[in-house]
């Protein structure tokens, strides 16, 4: 029975694996077909068989009352998956998908089902590298297998996959599957007497001959396993959407597969030669448009180069990275910030050089897939026509929401998640936004004429429900994204849809964009507003996110190392800076947990008061900070450090923008010593501080303004300290100016001798 | 390393790459069956196995790299374009140059080392003046420089520190790289010297000086840029600058280097160092493997002769300040937010001991 048993091991997304599974349904003509893909799907394998435009990807969701779970198994005119199932139908096989569903927790943590499980296990490969000198996987596999002889190929395969698997101890995950993948096999062998291909990733191979083996010898119960039921509390389902080659490029690290889809596109369809030749001139023609020069000589030499790469690494026909790194060669003239993306694995990083970017764009293809008409729609056209009519939300006119009330919320964040989707014919007037003073009403207006279907069901590809394709336009506008004030927003769309627990990845996206803002006014606002989301958005149902926290630990960790490293001379107060100090200090101080200890912030802000080379502003405001922290902080002290009169106003205003609690409590303190420095000014003096100084104390609101008077007038003993703080009809400012004017005049008078009425 | 000694001569500090690696030479050679370029002393094969090792030929891995970037650079020199690597200081540029030239030539001493005042003369040719009077301007009295004998004897010239030298010294190898030949005007007759097969040029170019910015596009277009990068593997650094610091170490009659965890928290350092972020800014000191070598290397100094034992990780500190900060005030500040902001976050017994260190920093 074992010897009807052809396992074929492939990689994902191999244009060789697939032209070799072809020619071993030709030549073997199996009984059964069994492919690495969901079991699940089995009864729908028919939608498969339409006529599609490729690539599309059989997507998978689990989604609970907390998060969704996505998968994806992206399939390519040359996935050997594909053409498996293709090739198996013509020839009469039965075809059947083995591997257990996306949802089971197997894939816990997987996007992309059709991902290279070696990857995992990387001892061997990194061995291969090594002893054929080349730079990753990738090279290895194109060196062995994509651009080698095909003759004999597929004993290759098993050596490589062999010596892959090695001792490598398997994960249970990897486990899991293989067990329910050889109870199929083994089942199918005793419900056949013809032979059975299995086609799976090259990594299970070896484990699935051995298992079935084992089951055979063991005559073990020959019945198919039967499907595991999701947990308590999961839907699962799936639906072919369309994919496209820029997602099958973009997935990362261990989710990744073979890259550069255009490329093995074209290598698929017309060869080595042709693929190269065509992919030149499409790097060529987008190089050109974006006014990059190329010229034919440097052409000729990037053909050449890439003639003697091949030759040198054994290659009868030139590879993808002998093509790459022979036009690398020539068409850059400079030096690289960034490594050429094929040397090393992963998306490509900021700093690429433009030609390179370009060069893997070309390789990456913009090509999208299309389904056919009679695909069974995606859920989402009925999960949003359900919503909308159980809501009340298919009227038309203007809707007001009170967000207070539990059944309005929901409507609001339904018509947010289409509002995300750009549904036309929902449009929002008014309502709470970013970092705005919290607003329970909202205004909407719909419209239920405007054509909603075509945009529903392209948004078919985003998710199940409305809630989850909302979601994932976040996350893809995330991915896109690296302004730190649209993150901020969209940070604030997440907690209108309702969308608090987004999945890992938007939260990594908003803490590298705040690891890569420099800017202190970027961030502070960014803080401030996520602070807030974190800490009291009951409304929203968004406090104590774990996103949220994420975003409140990366901005103050960013804050702090920022403000220690900003020097810059004495000018106006930046008030973008002072709000971002401000924010730490809130964050310190109401999520102790997210931030460093509050004694490591107030010794960091120590530090920065101290810091002669960072600007006034910044180093009062670290004293508050260290002050509002419970630092020990001499502040009347300080400010006499700071009496330059160009820098009083700007160093006070950064104390007060942190401290002014502090400030207010002190009886006696900075607001008298700003009193003695001010009165020993000179009169020049004081009116250079006078702007500044002025601003200064605006941060404090009308009533705290009359207690600081006060207090005043009681140190100097007598006066009104109303009239301190009377609104002046004429704004002081123009009054100094005035003044300034006025002694100007007296002093030449005084120079000429023209002073009347001086003299007796 | 593994340096062939030569007998009955005496003991060279750092003889070149082809009499350090002569046995190694002599193999690939002797099996190299591969056709090889005119001019070659190997193939292109053997050449590019000389540099990245072969470990069941008993071939050193002798550059820690991308294998393509060798296969690119020797492609390149076959081609007639020079080739020119540039990259950080740090990253064995000139390793690599000398590698390369010796296993194309067999030889890597035809070398210019470029510099503010390099001349012509250094690069070409110069006159014995006591002869030039006496003879006049012959070729005996020709003295040749580094790239009229590398062109007349077909091999390869390593150019050092290209783009420190003036640009019109620079472009002075625009003839014998676009049109392999140098013009010796004041010689009568026979003034052309026509390159030799075999003869390219090697340019070493430093990001951190001048850049190759402001090379003239002309000399640009003759070469084939190739970056040199840090090592991208955290554990190839680590076992490279393990093996560099133990070697060092007992050349200098230290027994005891410092411990791997050490080593572990010392390359991590100057891993983030390197990378920096988008803002906060690299350093301006060079954080490169060299030199995390020699910190290393001072780290294990100290502590054996100062207090007679193996090093911890709070030794890296001081030792750091004079590598990672040098006399640069925004280094040692960046230095030191590191020490007071990252380094708590990590753990583990020897960052521990770092952080409490971070107090021995000068300044």
């Amino acid at each position: 029975m074992i010897e009807r048993l052809h396992v074929q091991g492939v990689r994902h997304h191999s244009p060789a694996c697939a032209r070799l599974v072809a020619e071993r349904i030709e030549e073997l003509r199996p009984a059964a077909v069994l492919i690495e893909g969901p079991a699940d799907f089995n009864d729908r394998l028919g939608e498969l068989a339409l006529e599609h435009e490729l690539p599309v990807a059989i997507y998978s969701y689990a989604s609970t009352d907390l998060a969704v779970r996505r998968t994806w198994a992206p399939m390519c005119d040359y996935s050997p998956e594909w053409v498996a199932l293709a090739e198996g139908r013509r020839a009469g096989a039965e075809v059947r998908f083995i591997d257990l569903p996306a949802w089971h927790q197997a894939f816990d943590g997987v996007e992309n089902r059709y991902s290279d499980a070696e990857r995992r296990y990387t001892e061997a490969t990194d061995r291969l590298c090594r002893a054929f000198a080349v730079d990753n996987v990738d090279a290895l596999w194109d060196h062995l297998v994509e651009v080698a002889d095909p003759e004999g190929l597929a004993d290759r395969l098993d050596r490589y996959f062999d010596l892959v698997r090695g001792e490598a101890e398997t994960a249970d995950v990897d486990t899991a599957r293989e067990a329910f993948m050889a109870q199929w096999i083994h089942a199918t062998l005793a419900a056949t007497d013809g032979p059975v291909l299995v086609v799976c990733g090259g990594f299970h191979a070896p484990a699935l001959r051995r298992l079935v083996a084992l089951a055979a010898t063991e005559n073990e119960d020959a019945a198919p396993p039967p499907l595991p039921e999701p947990p308590e509390g999961t839907e699962t389902g799936g639906y072919l959407v369309p994919y496209s080659f820029k997602r099958l490029d973009a997935f990362a690290g261990y989710q990744s597969g073979m890259p550069s889809p255009e490329y093995y596109q074209r290598l698929w369809e017309a060869g080595p030669e042709e693929a190269a030749a065509t992919l030149v001139q499409r790097i060529t023609t987008r190089l050109r448009l974006r006014g990059l020069h190329v010229s034919t000589s440097d052409l000729i030499g990037a053909r050449s180069l890439t003639e003697g790469l091949a030759r040198l690494r054994g290659h009868e026909r030139p590879g993808r990275t002998d093509l790459l790194d022979g036009l690398a060669s020539a068409l850059i003239s400079d030096d690289l910030e960034q490594p050429l993306p094929w040397t090393r694995r992963g998306l490509l990083t900021a700093g690429t050089h433009p030609v390179v970017v370009e060069m893997t764009a070309a390789l990456t293809g913009e090509r999208v897939g299309r389904l056919h008409p009679d695909t069974p729609r995606p859920p989402l056209v009925d999960d949003a026509e359900a919503e909308m009519a159980r809501l009340r939300l298919d009227g038309d006119g203007p809707l007001r929401l009170d967000l207070a009330k539990p059944k309005d919320l929901e409507r609001s964040r339904v018509l947010h998640c289409m509002r995300l989707l750009r549904l036309p014919g929902v449009k929002r007037d008014e309502g709470p936004t970013a970092g705005a003073d919290v607003q329970a009403h909202e205004h909407w207006t719909l419209d239920s004429r405007a054509d909603r279907l075509p945009v529903l069901i392209e948004s078919g590809a985003l998710g199940a429900t409305l809630g989850d394709a909302a979601q994932t336009v976040l996350e893809q506008r995330a991915d896109a994204e690296t302004a730190l004030d649209a993150l901020a927003a969209m940070l604030f769309d997440a907690a209108l849809c309702g969308r608090a627990h987004l999945t890992d990845r938007l939260g990594a996206a908003v803490e590298s964009a705040v690891d890569d803002s420099g800017n202190l006014g970027e961030v502070g606002p960014a803080l401030a507003t996520v602070l807030a989301l974190w800490r009291h958005d009951h409304l929203f149902g968004t406090a104590g996110s774990d996103l949220y926290a994420a975003v409140v630990t990366a901005c103050a960790n960013r804050l702090l190392w920022l403000a220690e490293g900003l020097h810059a001379g004495p000018g106006p107060a930046d008030h973008g800076r002072l709000r971002a100090m401000r924010a730490l200090r809130d964050a310190v101080r109401h999520a102790p947990g997210l931030t460093p200890p509050a004694a490591s912030v107030a010794a960091a802000a120590q530090r920065i008061a101290i810091d002669g080379q960072a600007p006034p502003d910044l180093r009062g405001a670290a004293l508050g900070l260290a002050w509002a922290l419970g630092a020990p902080a001499n502040a009347a002290e300080a400010a006499a450090g700071a009496a330059d009169p160009d820098r009083l106003g700007d160093w006070l205003a950064g104390l007060f923008a942190v401290a002014r609690e502090e400030v207010l409590a002190e009886e006696q303190g900075v607001v008298s010593a700003v009193d003695e420095l001010v009165a020993d000014l000179s009169e020049d003096e004081f009116l250079i501080a006078l702007p500044a100084l002025r601003q200064a104390f605006a941060m404090f609101p009308p009533r705290e303004r009359g207690l600081i008077a006060e207090r005043l007038v009681a140190v100097r003993g007598g006066g009104d300290a109303r009239s301190l703080t009377r609104k002046l009809a004429v704004d002081p400012v123009v009054m100094a100016a005035a003044m300034a004017l006025e002694a100007r005049v007296e002093a030449a008078l005084a120079r000429e001798d023209l002073v009347f009425g001086g003299e007796s | 390393m593994t340096a062939t000694a030569l007998p009955a001569e005496p003991k060279l500090q750092r003889p070149p790459a082809e009499r350090r690696y002569a046995s190694e030479l002599e193999k690939l050679a002797a099996e190299d069956e591969s056709p090889r370029p005119p001019g070659w002393a190997l193939s292109l094969q053997a050449a590019r196995t000389f540099i990245v090792g072969d470990e069941s030929r008993g071939i050193s891995r002798k550059f820690v790299g991308d294998p393509s970037l060798i296969d690119r650079a020797l492609v390149t020199l076959a081609t007639n374009r020079g080739l020119m690597l540039v990259g950080e200081p740090g990253t064995a540029k000139s390793l690599l140059s000398e590698l390369i030239a010796a296993a194309v030539s067999g030889d890597s001493t035809l070398t210019i080392q470029g510099g503010a005042s390099t001349t012509e003369d250094q690069i070409a040719y110069s006159w014995n003046y006591s002869l030039l009077v006496s003879e006049g301007p012959t070729e005996r009295a020709l003295v040749p420089a580094p790239l009229l004998r590398g062109m007349s004897e077909g091999r390869v010239v390593r150019f050092e520190e290209i783009t420190r030298c003036p640009l019109e010294v620079q472009d002075s190898l625009l003839s014998p790289l676009s049109d392999r030949v140098l013009a010796i005007p004041e010689l009568d007759g026979d003034s052309m010297v026509f390159a030799r097969e075999g003869f390219n040029i090697i340019a070493t170019a430093n990001t951190r000086d001048r850049g190759v910015n402001e090379m003239s596009a002309a000399l640009k277009r003759r070469f084939n840029f190739e970056t040199v990068f840090p090592i991208a593997d955290f554990k190839t650094e680590l076992d490279l600058v393990e093996t560099e610091a133990a070697a060092a170490l007992s050349r200098s009659g230290v027994p005891a280097p410092p411990s791997r965890d050490v080593l572990e928290v010392l390359v991590r350092v100057f891993r983030d160092l390197r990378t920096g972020d988008a803002n906060s800014g690299r350093p301006q000191a060079v954080m490169s493997t060299a030199e995390a070598v020699s910190v290393a290397h001072a780290v294990g100094i100290k502590a054996w002769y100062l207090r007679g034992g193996t090093a911890v990780a709070g030794d890296i500190v001081d030792c750091m300040a004079g590598a990672a900060a040098k006399d640069n005030a925004e280094d040692l500040a960046r230095l030191r937010r590191y020490l007071e902001q990252k380094a708590p976050k990590r753990k583990g017994p020897h960052w521990e001991s770092l952080y409490q260190a971070r107090n021995l920093l000068p300044g």
